[in-house]
C-alpha cells in the first residue's frame, strides 16, 4: 500500500482532532484551564505522531499510510493483541466493579491499557531501519 | 507461533547480491520497504503469493526455485 504525502497527516490529524474533542468535553464538563492543558497536550501528541510518521520504521509507515503487506501483519498482530489486552482490562474492571459494588468500568483506563499495549506491541513486532544492512 | 511453520529459505541474497543491487534498490523495485526485504532475506518473513511471484520475475527465476521450503532443504 503505496500512498501520496498526505497520508502522513491523517494520524496526526485524527489525533489534534480527537484530543480537541476531548478537550472541549472538559471544557464544557470541568474547567476551561484544564480544557487548555488538554488541549496543549494533544497538540503535542499531534506533533509526535506526524515526526513519527515521517521515520523509516514500521511504524513510521504504518502511521504514514505506506505500509507493505507484511507491515500490514504487523499492524494486523498488533491490533490483535491490543484487542486481547482490552478484553482483559475490561474483565478485571468488570470483576472489581462486581465486587465493590461499584462503577469501576473506566473507560479511559481500559483506553489508555489498550492504546499502550497497541503501541508496544507495534514496536515489539516490527523494524528499525536501524537494523536494516545491505 | 503459526509463522514459524511456514518459514521459506529462498535465494534472495544470494540473487540481489549477484547483480549488485542495494536492499533499497530492490526495495523500491518490488514496491516493498527496504525492511520487508531484510526479513524476507533473513528468513523471518515469508512474501505473501503475488509478491513471491513479482520476486521471482524480476530475477526471472520460477517461484520454486526462488523459494525452498525448509522440510525440503533437510
Amino acid at each position: 500500500m503505496r500512498s501520496n504525502k498526505s497520508s502522513r497527516w491523517l494520524a496526526p490529524a485524527t489525533v489534534i482532532i480527537g484530543g480537541s474533542i476531548i478537550a472541549l468535553a472538559v471544557g464544557i464538563g470541568h474547567e476551561w484551564s484544564k480544557a487548555l492543558i488538554t488541549e496543549i497536550v494533544t497538540l503535542v501528541l499531534g506533533v509526535g505522531y506526524f515526526i513519527l510518521t515521517g521515520r523509516n520504521s514500521d511504524i513510521g509507515a504504518i502511521y504514514g499510510g505506506r505500509a507493505d503487506e507484511r507491515q500490514h501483519l504487523v499492524y494486523l498482530r498488533a491490533s490483535a493483541t491490543a484487542l486481547r489486552v482490552v478484553l482483559g482490562a475490561a474483565f478485571v474492571c468488570a470483576v472489581i466493579s462486581v465486587a465493590l459494588n461499584d462503577n469501576y468500568w473506566q473507560s479511559d483506563v481500559i483506553g489508555s491499557v489498550g492504546g499502550v499495549a497497541f503501541l508496544l506491541c507495534l514496536a515489539a513486532y516490527g523494524d528499525n531501519d536501524d537494523s536494516a544492512h545491505d | 507461533m503459526l509463522s514459524n511453520l511456514y518459514i521459506m529459505k529462498n535465494l534472495l541474497r544470494d540473487q540481489r547480491t549477484q547483480r549488485g543491487l542495494s536492499q533499497a534498490d530492490l526495495a523500491a523495485s518490488l514496491g516493498v520497504s527496504r525492511q520487508t526485504v531484510i526479513a524476507i532475506e533473513s528468513g523471518r518473513y515469508s512474501p505473501s503469493l503475488p509478491l513471491a511471484f513479482r520476486i521471482a520475475k524480476y530475477f526471472d527465476l520460477t517461484v520454486d526455485e526462488m523459494f525452498v521450503p525448509e522440510e525440503e532443504e533437510k
